[in-house]
Order: structure tokens, then sequence, then C-alpha cells
């Protein structure tokens, strides 16, 4: 209960640093409210994954992750070039689309059909992994719980606490002019790709020059 | 006769009686008056009384020569042109005298000294509503260039203008119209259609990398006009990199390719001020219609357009696209006098005549000598105060 009300609490900070990821993603797209909605699950599904993660770190290292370390610094500095790189890669990328009958006839490559499919998760799991504020608290409050078991747990409700702000955001597939919203959205994806890099080079220098 | 002859061709329109231009400037003339002085009559200073009568009969000038003649681009981009470059003398060594330097420190930033800009209106709204915060290091309601008070300004801009703002209100976008002048001929004439949708990415990126840390980025990382207000002074590698980019956008957007291209570039592919502010051309009343009766397809407006506002597209729809900035170009060199400006739920007739632009350029010049009468007095009276004692700075 306590994760989940502090997700609840921290929502519109989760969604202000995930936002700027999903949202040229899905405007790129150009898909319904209904295939919107599939890729926020898979998104969801990558970012659940992160978090896991820094519960069963929170566990493992006991003192959970310690805030001076110049490896915190290192794996995200990474972490953000891998979502920036996923970016780019994807502002650029040809749009083929998951036409029922290309499908079929196989007129896709298969690397471009799991890409479709695991983009939205890679995105999620990258950006999951990323210490924003309340994720800070979130592992401070997973540090009293003790246990493998009650740290994923309290992860996972922060996880639920937080997505619910993430609801509405399918809903921009009702938008109108659908091919310059696509355009603007890789676009879009382009420059945030490239600022997180940015971003990502500056942490991992930071953590580097500490070693 | 080529569609390049057509465009350079000076469409002749019909003037009006002195008097009646006259009376259609008197409002004017006594509104620019009042906003010149401040409504605090007239100093005793004789350099800057001179200022302010060379200041007035300047902008009152281009006024009634807009209302007389009917050509309203032609000298609107002189007043627009003359504001920016005297922006720039007026900011630069009032920030010079104020701090002694272009550029800012932590401590500015930190103390909340640096003089809020229209352009950062759209990454402050959403963390403003979502997080009750204002994330620009500036006064909220007290001093020069507060973040209220320019917001105010703004707002009235926008329903009064709508996007029109950038071609009447903006005080950089003279820069890169003026350079965009200069040339008779363009050099680059096939730029690819989809550019003209990078600002509006420019805007979701900064808008929301802005939410996602809590800082302007677009001023941080990419705004060109820091090249003429005021920049972080560079005490590190990212401070540099900051300053290169932001350098080599202002040679670039303001200065080479208006000059190649004979547009408004920033505008037209970077700015996303201007991207937020082509959607107050919704809520504006104005809009430019094209009679598709009248027109022959001669597709002058597209190539005088400066901001891409005009394709076939808008030609088969009658109306320009919502990046519109409301110049006037189109309107003064179409051929067939097609063009118009209306108000938007009216007959497709109401405008033809020019009644409505006459009413549109009302609000707009009360704008632009509210806002940029004071800058281009103070800046004459320094040009003055460099000719009398060869000093520019005070």
């Amino acid at each position: 209960m306590k994760g989940f009300l502090l997700g609840l609490a921290n929502g519109t900070v989760c969604l202000a640093s995930c936002v700027p990821i999903l949202t040229p993603y899905l405007l790129g797209q150009g898909q319904t409210v209904r295939r919107n909605y599939l890729d926020l699950g898979r998104f969801l599904a990558g970012r659940l994954i992160g978090y896991l993660f820094f519960a069963v770190l929170a566990w493992s290292l006991g003192l959970l992750v310690d805030q001076k370390s110049v490896y915190r610094e290192i794996i995200f500095g990474g972490s953000y070039c891998f979502l920036a790189g996923l970016l780019i890669y994807y502002s650029f990328r040809k749009e083929t689309g998951l036409c029922a009958m290309e499908i079929v006839k196989g007129g896709l490559p298969g690397f471009m059909k799991k890409s479709t499919l695991l983009l939205p998760f890679a995105l999620g799991l990258f950006s999951g992994l990323n210490l924003c504020p309340p994720l800070l608290m979130a592992l401070a409050g997973a540090a009293s719980e003790g246990n493998l078991a009650a740290s994923l747990f309290f992860f996972g409700a922060f996880f639920l606490g937080t997505s619910v702000f993430f609801l509405p955001i399918p809903f921009m597939g009702l938008l109108n002019r659908k091919e310059a919203l696509q355009t603007i959205g890789k676009m879009a994806a382009g420059l945030i790709g490239v600022y997180y890099f940015g971003m990502g080079i500056l942490i991992l220098v930071g953590g580097v020059n500490r070693l | 006769m080529s569609n390049l002859e057509l465009s350079r061709k000076t469409i002749e329109t019909a003037t009006r009686k002195p008097w009646q231009t006259f009376l259609i400037a008197l409002p004017m003339l006594l509104f620019s008056l009042m906003m010149l002085t401040g409504g605090n009559g007239l100093g005793e200073d004789p350099r800057e009384l001179i200022a302010l009568l060379i200041t007035y009969v300047f902008v009152n000038t281009i006024f009634i020569l807009m209302v007389h003649t009917g050509k309203i681009d032609k000298y609107r981009s002189i007043l627009f042109i003359t504001y920016a470059v005297c922006f720039v003398l007026w900011f630069i060594p009032n920030l010079i005298e104020a701090r002694g330097s272009m550029n800012y420190t932590s401590e500015d930033i930190i103390q909340g000294k640096i003089p809020f800009c229209h352009m950062v209106t759209p990454m402050i709204l959403i963390p403003a509503v979502l997080k009750r915060m204002i994330i620009f290091p500036g006064s909220l309601m007290e001093g020069f260039a507060s973040i209220g008070g320019m917001l105010i300004i703004w707002l009235g801009a926008s329903l009064a203008l709508g996007r029109g703002f950038c071609s009447w209100g903006c005080f950089y976008g003279g820069l890169e119209d003026g350079f965009s002048r200069l040339k008779k001929k363009p050099v680059l004439k096939k730029i690819n259609p989809k550019w003209r949708y990078l600002p509006y990415a420019v805007l979701l990126g900064v808008v929301l990398t802005s939410m996602a840390t809590l800082s302007p980025t677009y001023c941080v990382w990419l705004c060109p006009f820091k090249a003429v207000t005021e920049f972080e002074k560079v005490t590190s590698v990212l401070v540099l990199i900051q300053t290169i980019i932001f350098a080599s956008l202002f040679v670039g957007l303001v200065i080479v390719l208006p000059l190649l291209t004979k547009k408004r570039t920033q505008c037209s592919f970077l700015c996303p001020m201007g991207a937020f502010q082509s959607f107050t051309n919704k809520i504006d009343p104005f809009e430019i219609r094209i009679d598709r009766e009248k027109c022959s397809n001669c597709k002058v407006c597209i190539n005088v357009c400066p901001t891409f506002s005009m394709d076939e597209a808008s030609l088969a729809e009658g109306k320009a696209n919502l990046s519109c900035t409301k110049c006037g170009k189109c309107i003064d060199r179409c051929p067939k006098k097609a063009i118009s400006l209306g108000v938007k739920g009216t007959s497709p007739k109401c405008g033809t005549s020019g009644g409505v632009r006459l009413i549109f350029l009302y609000p707009a010049y009360m704008f632009l000598v509210t806002f940029g009468g004071g800058m281009i007095q103070d800046a004459v009276n320094r040009v003055l105060l460099l000719l009398s004692t060869g000093k520019f700075i005070q």
C-alpha cells in the first residue's frame, strides 16, 4: 500500500520523465487508440522489469543503491545512451508498419517484425532504469522492507501507482492529420534522442572521472 | 511572364485620399504619443526629446504610408526590421550597464535575474500546471521583463494577432526578415516541405524535456538569439559546446539561410515559440483567404511567403496554413488580388475590399508601438549619445 500511494503521489513526476520517450514514439507510429494501448502495455512491461531490477538491486546490495557510488553514474549514463540510441534508431527507421497482408506474405524481415514489438518494451526498460526523484524515494522506501519479496512487492505497487497516469496517453491516436503527426513524432524522437545521448555521455564522463 | 517575374512585380494598390488617411491615422497618432511619452509629458533632456521626436515621426510615417498606399508588408518590414535592430541596440548596452557584460553567471540564475523572453512560454506552462513550479530563473512579477508581465502581453497579442505576433510583435523576427530581403533572387529554391514540421518537433521535444528536467532546455541548448542578447559565461566544456551550438544556429538560420532562400528559416525550421503560436491562429479572428475564382494558380504567393505557409494544398483549400504570420506579403504581391484578410465565420467576400486588413492593422500596430516604441527611442537616444559624446554606453 505504501508503495502504491508513493507511486500515486509522484505519478506526475514519473510521467514527466517517461513522456518525452513515449509520446514521440506513439505519435511516430500514428496508430489507433487500441494499438497505442498495446504499445503502452509493452512500454510499461519494460518499465516494470526496470523497476524490478531496482528491487533486486536494492535487496542484494543491502544498502540499496549507494547514492555516492560512481557505478551509479556509469550504469545510468550507459542507460541514457542506450535509450538515446533507441530513439535515434527509431527516428531514422523506415516505417514499414505491421500490415497484416505483408506479414502473411512474409514481406517483412524477421528483425523488423521483432523490433516493432520489442522497441516499446526496450524504451520502457531503459526509461525504468533511470533514477528519477520518485524512484529514489521508492528505493529508500524499499530499503526498510528487508527481504527480496517485500522489496519486489514494494516496487511492483509503486509501478502500479505511477502507471495510472499513463492511461490517457494512447488517446492521442484520436488526433487527426496522422501523417504530419508521425513526421513530427519521429523528428522529436530524434531530437530527444540526441539530447539524452548528450546527457548520457556527460553522466558517463562524470562517473569515469571519479573512478 | 514567369512566376518569379510576377512575384517581383509590384502590384499597384489604390491609394486613399489624404483626408481619409489622416482620419484613419489620427487615433494612432495620439496613441503612439501617449505610449512613447509614457503618459508623463515631455522630458527636459534635449537629446531624449530629439530621440522621442525622431521615433514618433518614424513610426507614424510608416503607419500613414501603410494606410495611404495599402502596401502593408513593404512598410511593416521597414518598421519590423528597425524594431529588431533597435532591440539589440537597446538590450545589449542596458545589460552591459547593469551587469558589466553580456554574460550571466550562476549567481544571476540563482537570484532569478534573467529577463524573461517570450520564447520560454511553451516550456514553462506544463511544469507550472503539473508541478506548480516556474522553471525559469526570472522574477515572477517584479522588475524588468518579469514572467507575469510578459505572459500577460503575450496572451493579449495572441488573442488579437494569433501567429501575427511573429510578424508584428517578436523582437527577433526582424533580424532574419531583414537578411531574407537582401538578395533579389533565392539561391536555394527546392526545400523539402517536410522540414516545415521541424519546429513542431522542436516544440514537442523542448516541452517534454523541460518537463522532465525542470529546466528550459531550448534556452540552455538551442536558442540562437542568445548571440544578440545574453549567454552563460564559458567556464566549462559543457558551456563551450552550448555556445558553439547557439552561435552556429544564429549564423546558419538567422543570417546565411535567409540570405540563400529569401525565407525566415529560423521561424520556419526551428522556433518552438512560432510553432506554439501557430495554434493561437485557431482562436485569432483573422485569417488569410484565397478567392479560388480569382486565383490564376500563378504560385506567386507560394514563392514569396517567408514562412512556407502557402502551398498547393492551401491554395486548393482557399486559406493559408496554420503557420501563417499575417505579414501580408501574399496579399500585396498577388497579381489577381485574390488574397485577402478576412474574419472567421463571415462570408467569403468579407475583407476583399481591404477593410478587415485595416481593422487588423490597428491592434498589430498598437502592439508594435507599445512593445517596440520604447526600444526604438532608447536606441536612437544611444546613437545620438554616440554622435555627441563618442560613447554608446553610459
